[in-house]
């Protein structure tokens, strides 16, 4: 009973976050799906089903390496929109391109904090730890 | 005969220091024939120094200027109230280099805050245990799984803002340029309250 209630407040959290961060919206605004909104709906949902199942249990599943760069990629995907989500919610590049006149160069700032997560992620794996 | 003026004032414009504003600049005009041709002459404004860089012209000040001059019209406000003239002070060009500071404390700021975040989470850990769970093999660490990843970190990213750096993916502007549109319309909102002598009560019968 406990647990249960426990699972419905993480769950709900999980739910309000991505809500909040409105990572599904853009999926589907860029490609134009709104049709095929409850399955996505139902795609994060087994998602975290999953997830929650094989980070208790986690019995070996025995899939190729090669199949495991695929899933690392979509799950990079996903990390890179959550941080570019954060960007957005923090609010802080509009401040940062006015304040410094640089309306014009904004998207060559936006490579600049692409690359520097690409590069600090790679460093980090490959590096630092 | 005819009497009505129709104007639709601008949102926005950009005007020269010291500049003249006349009537057609900051209006969209439908005037009788007759006076049409001196209206699109009439000056409404003139730009002063200690005006800085934003006027913010109400309706009724138009209307007043007009009718002082054409006391027998009637004239008809159609859309905004206000108009924003931004008096475009020297622009001053960015240096190559402060452009390039900011570019590296983006660049290695988001960098290091990636790092910080798989610090945080414990993502080492969690990769261990995931790559475990996938592949039942136990591995220190796995580029084959890694190097995906942080590239994917970047495609997402792209995907989110909707750029692959020139090119956009779509032609429906990307959520930072939303955000630049709000952050703009937030501004020119402040400054209709606040630079609008119709509304601050300032005297403004010069």
């Amino acid at each position: 009973m406990v647990a249960l209630a426990a699972g419905g407040a993480v769950g709900t959290g999980f739910v309000a976050f991505i809500a909040v961060l409105g990572i599904i919206p853009r999926l589907v605004q860029l490609t134009k799906t709104v049709h095929l909104l409850i399955f996505y709906e139902w795609a994060t949902i087994l998602g975290v089903l999953c997830g929650s199942w094989l980070g208790s249990y986690g019995f070996p599943l025995h899939l190729h390496p090669y199949l495991l760069g695929l899933i690392g990629l979509f799950y990079g995907v996903f990390v890179g929109m959550l941080a570019a989500a954060l960007y957005e919610v923090l609010n802080v590049f509009p401040i940062i391109a006015r304040r410094i006149n640089m309306e014009g160069r904004l998207r060559s700032l936006m490579t600049a904090i692409i690359f520097g997560k690409i590069f600090g992620s790679i460093y980090y794996w490959v590096i630092f730890f | 005969m005819e009497k009505t003026i129709y104007l639709r004032l601008r949102h926005r414009i950009v005007v020269e220091p010291q500049a003249k504003v006349r009537l057609p600049q900051i209006a969209i005009i439908i005037a009788p024939e007759r006076i049409k041709a001196e209206l699109h002459d009439f000056s409404i404004y003139q730009i002063k120094k200690e005006d800085k860089n934003t006027v913010v012209l109400d309706a009724i000040t138009v209307i007043r200027k007009i009718l002082e001059r054409f006391p027998d019209h009637e004239i008809q406000i159609v859309g905004p109230n206000h108009t924003i003239i931004e008096v475009q002070l020297e622009k001053k060009k960015i240096p190559l280099i402060f452009f390039l500071c900011v570019w590296l404390l983006l660049f290695i700021g988001s960098g290091i805050s990636i790092m910080h975040f798989h610090e945080d989470v414990s993502m080492p850990f969690v990769q261990q245990k995931l790559f475990h769970a996938l592949t039942g093999r136990h591995v220190e660490k796995s580029l084959l799984f890694h190097i995906p990843y942080s590239i994917g970190i970047g495609l997402g990213m792209i995907l989110f803002f909707n750029h692959v750096f020139k090119k956009k993916i779509n032609e429906e502007p990307s959520p930072m340029e939303v955000e630049m549109f709000q952050y703009q319309q937030g501004i020119d909102q402040y400054l209709l309250m606040h630079e609008n002598e119709e509304t601050t009560g300032a005297d403004s019968s010069d």
